[in-house]
């Protein structure tokens, strides 16, 4: 088997592992949380206790702790994620558009700020102390101090409330919709989060490509007389690269971790906001089944970015063996 | 790199950067932050104050209109007997009707029912229904729907949320006179039987109702529903009251305070609920209108008469003493509400009209001093932001204002989760919100002993007896003497704090028509968008 196939099966057999782990740990946080999904439900009311049992024993919640950990743990073995306790659907048919909507989204996003963050960083690097590396640098390390929610509200008020009307303030994907049919939905919530993480991918990848350009094997390619575009794509830009795709993995995850803010400010139907709403109401399944496909997200992106890194430099392609 | 190109990159680098530099870099700062707030400015040219609406527009038909609300959990459900959330509330008077019901002026009206009469002693109540009511599905609304929808209400197994104040109401008590006449026998006289009656929980079902396909009598049928997302609505063209005037009506929940508003300016929405104070001259500004309501709704501080130091009731007088209400109102709800005099039911006939109370430091020192405090009280007020918007700001002002007579107050601010946890209804000092309701409703609710929300624990004889007599009043002037003396008890010596009734702000396009301002304190006129229309 070649080495590289059995390093993606181990940390697949790994990423498995960390999944059961997350799931024991949401499990325990959530039941020492404060208040029970009963009591989340009806609010003030749980002080009706009559209205309080009859929903407590609607819920099953009057069964162990471990015996309800248990059905949930083989339900999901089978690909049942179970009922959500608060609004009686399953928990497929409840987040499953959301999911679609953040993948969306992160698509998207990712799509459209690792090109340009590659090549700002890139450029950056290569005009260093130039009028363009200035103003990338001072542009980025403004967004990067700016949160999320503030680029968001000056967008809106740039381009669908104050100044301009072009685009919708609110970007409501209707039940049943997907978020394609809705595009110009999208452009806003995508434009923060790419104005969000491009700040970091560009300033890495600008940081380690000066590096990169001050080593020996980049000036040697230029002695040889190598052209300047040859000297970036087959040396520089390969090696200046692997830190790059690190921290886009992370940003990665990230983005698919829910930006919470963002949904809340354009009113998007994604899993960030589904997930503080399941945890406000203290929704186990929906909490459990959120919790695992971030952590999902996070393996697989950490094992993409491993597998790219090494594929991208020699040196860890034949350290395999 | 050699050690000496790097001094050389150094240097290069310095002199890129003179003290002109730094400053132009400052001005750049500064007009960014001040980017921000020109952007605003730039939305709101000017301000048409227009908080009164024009009901003479002649209904126009047709169109689809869309609410914005306060939502966004995926824990709701159609059945309007249990709704609690505001999207849930909403529903419940677009779907189905009570048998009565509360008008804009807090007045009760017929809905499904056309005249309701008690006997002399307020336990046996019988109701005529209105005829000719059809359920969604064709079904002609009877007798037997009636029973079965209240028998469902207060079901021991499966009580729904209007089970509390029909106590006195027990399925043996129920019977059908004929197809269209009800009778309730009640175990204990209730002279506001009526009041319960009214209450939008109470929703009449068919008997063969489900509520995973709800169907009512209401203005609006169900067409779909994503929980905490938006529930769509067809009119229905057979309903007995007015309207409805548009075709469709779609619900949609925000749980952003910020992205609700601006789908309303950007025009996504016709209507939203709960508008911020703070963006009242935007959303004007903007061309659309505000709808402010005088309600009766209040978020009381509340002193657990039964504990240290609340139990001496010089202490609570003093409390209510070192409130300046208007200015709480200026500070906590951006001056949208109205004095309150510690007394709860502002629209009831029986409200005594008894001196207001005023911030009075110095009588509140002396109380204190007598009561054994001399300005070395020390209390802690727990608050969350699960009381509802301004409660914090309140909460803080109070500490404020309690400094003045040498009281100091802890605010406690906690998770919604704890405070309406299993420490609610213990806490010695803490705050709660109630919606408008008439005196014995309230009583019933929050200060009887058999009251499920009795946060002070209040008790006293005298009052009590007061109280039983009056339930069992059937004379309106007697009644609203009896409620009169409780009232004034309760204003001496009772452990509620009712600085003032929060107005109930809420905004709509200015080619909506139909919204009127309702003194219930339920948004939007309390989502009877049956009445509303397009010009």
């Amino acid at each position: 088997m070649p080495p590289l196939l059995k390093l993606i099966l181990r940390r697949l057999g790994l990423g498995v592992l960390t999944l059961f782990l997350v799931s024991l740990v949401v499990f325990g946080a959530t039941q020492a949380l404060p208040g029970d999904p009963a009591k989340a439900i009806l609010g003030k009311q749980s002080a009706d206790k009559a209205m309080y049992q009859a929903l407590r024993r609607q819920l099953n919640l009057d069964r162990p702790v471990y015996v309800q950990y248990e059905s949930w743990l083989k339900g999901v073995v089978t690909g049942h994620m179970g009922t959500s306790l608060a609004s009686g659907t399953t928990v497929t048919s409840l987040i499953g558009q959301k999911v679609a909507n953040s993948f969306a989204l992160v698509l998207l996003a990712a799509l459209i700020s690792i090109p340009i963050s590659l090549l700002i960083g890139s450029l950056s690097a290569l005009w260093r102390d130039s009028v363009f590396d200035l103003t990338a640098s001072v542009g980025s390390l403004a967004l990067a101090a700016l949160p999320e929610f503030v680029i968001a509200m000056l967008l809106i008020l740039l381009f669908a409330t104050a100044v301009t009307h072009v685009l919708p303030a609110v970007s409501r994907i209707p039940p049943g919709s997907t978020p394609w049919a809705q595009w110009d939905m999208l452009i806003l919530p995508v434009l923060t989060l790419v104005l969000a993480v491009a700040p970091y991918i560009s300033r890495i990848l600008r940081a380690s490509m000066i590096e990169v350009l001050e080593s020996d094997y980049v000036q040697m390619a230029r002695l040889k007389g190598m052209p300047e575009r040859t000297v970036l794509q087959r040396h520089a830009l390969p090696n200046a690269i692997i830190p790059a795709i690190q921290v886009s993995a992370l940003q990665l995850a990230w983005l698919a971790g829910g930006v919470v803010v963002v949904e809340y400010v354009f009113n998007y139907p994604g899993i960030g906001s589904a997930f503080i709403d399941a945890v406000n109401n203290r929704d186990l399944p929906v909490v459990q089944a959120i919790a695992l496909l971030i952590a999902a997200v996070y393996v697989c992106a950490n094992l993409l970015a491993d597998i790219l890194t090494i594929l991208v430099s020699p040196r860890l392609r034949t350290g395999l063996r | 790199m050699q050690p000496e190109d790097r001094n050389d990159e150094l240097d290069f680098f310095y002199k890129q950067y003179t003290r002109r530099d730094v400053v132009k870099g400052a001005v750049v700062a500064g007009a960014g932050v001040s980017l921000a707030s020109l952007l605003a400015a730039c939305g709101s040219s000017g301000t048409t104050s227009n908080s009164s609406i024009a009901p003479s527009a002649s209904p126009k038909q047709g169109g689809s209109l869309r609410v914005g609300v306060v939502g966004g959990s995926a824990k709701e459900n159609l059945d309007g007997q249990i709704a609690t959330t505001e999207p849930e509330i909403a529903n419940c008077f677009q779907l189905y009707d009570a048998l009565l019901g509360w008008d804009a002026n807090y007045h009760l009206k017929n809905l499904l029912a056309e005249e309701v009469t008690p006997n002399a002693d307020a336990t046996v109540w019988t109701v005529k229904l209105r005829q000719g009511v059809v359920f969604h599905n064709g079904q002609t609304m009877t007798a037997d729907d009636v029973i079965y929808s209240y028998n469902r209400i207060i079901d021991p197994k499966n009580p729904k949320m209007g089970a509390t104040q029909l106590a006195a109401l027990k399925s043996s008590g129920m019977k059908k006179l004929d197809d269209y006449t009800v009778q309730f026998t009640l175990t204990s006289p209730n002279s506001v039987f009526d009041e319960a009656m009214a209450v939008y929980g109470n929703t009449i079902v068919p008997q063969d109702f489900n509520p995973k396909n709800p169907i009512g009598t209401g203005p609006f049928k169900l067409k779909s529903f994503s929980p905490g997302q938006q529930i769509a609505y067809t009119a229905n063209t057979d309903y007995w009251g007015e309207g409805p005037h548009v075709d469709d009506l779609t619900i949609i929940e925000y749980s952003d305070p910020t992205a609700r508003v601006n789908a309303f300016l950007g025009g996504q929405v016709d209507a939203i609920t709960n508008l911020p104070s703070s963006q009242i001259k935007v959303v004007q500004g903007a061309g659309r209108l505000v709808l402010d309501a005088h309600t009766g709704a209040w978020q009381p501080f509340t002193m657990r008469i039964d504990q240290k130091p609340f139990n001496d009731p010089k202490v609570r007088q003093a409390f209510r003493l070192v409130v300046d209400r208007k200015a709480m109102i200026d500070q906590a709800y951006a001056g949208y509400g109205w004095v309150g005099n510690d007394m709860y039911a502002p629209f009831d006939p029986g409200t005594p009209k008894l001196p207001q109370r005023e911030q009075d430091l110095e009588q509140a020192k002396s109380l204190l001093k007598s009561a054994g405090y001399d300005n070395d009280l020390t209390v802690t007020l727990t608050t969350s932001d699960a009381v509802g918007g301004s409660a914090v700001s309140a909460a803080q002002v109070f500490a404020q204002q309690a400094k003045g007579a040498g009281v100091t107050v802890n605010v406690n601010k906690v998770d919604s989760s704890i405070f309406y946890g299993d420490q609610y209804l213990s806490w010695t000092f803490a705050q709660d919100f109630w919606y408008t309701r008439n005196y014995l409703a309230q009583a019933n609710q929050g200060t009887m002993p058999t009251a499920p929300y009795n946060e002070t624990h209040w008790k006293d004889a005298q009052w009590l007896s007061l109280v039983q007599q009056a339930f069992k009043t059937g004379d309106k002037a007697k009644r609203d003497d009896l409620v009169g003396q409780a009232q004034t008890i309760e204003y001496n010596t009772g452990g509620l704090l009712v600085w003032a009734f929060n107005d109930q702000i809420d905004g709509y396009a200015n080619n909506v028509r139909g919204a009127v301002p309702d003194k219930g304190g339920v948004p939007l006129s309390s989502f009877h968008f049956n009445q509303f229309f397009f010009i």
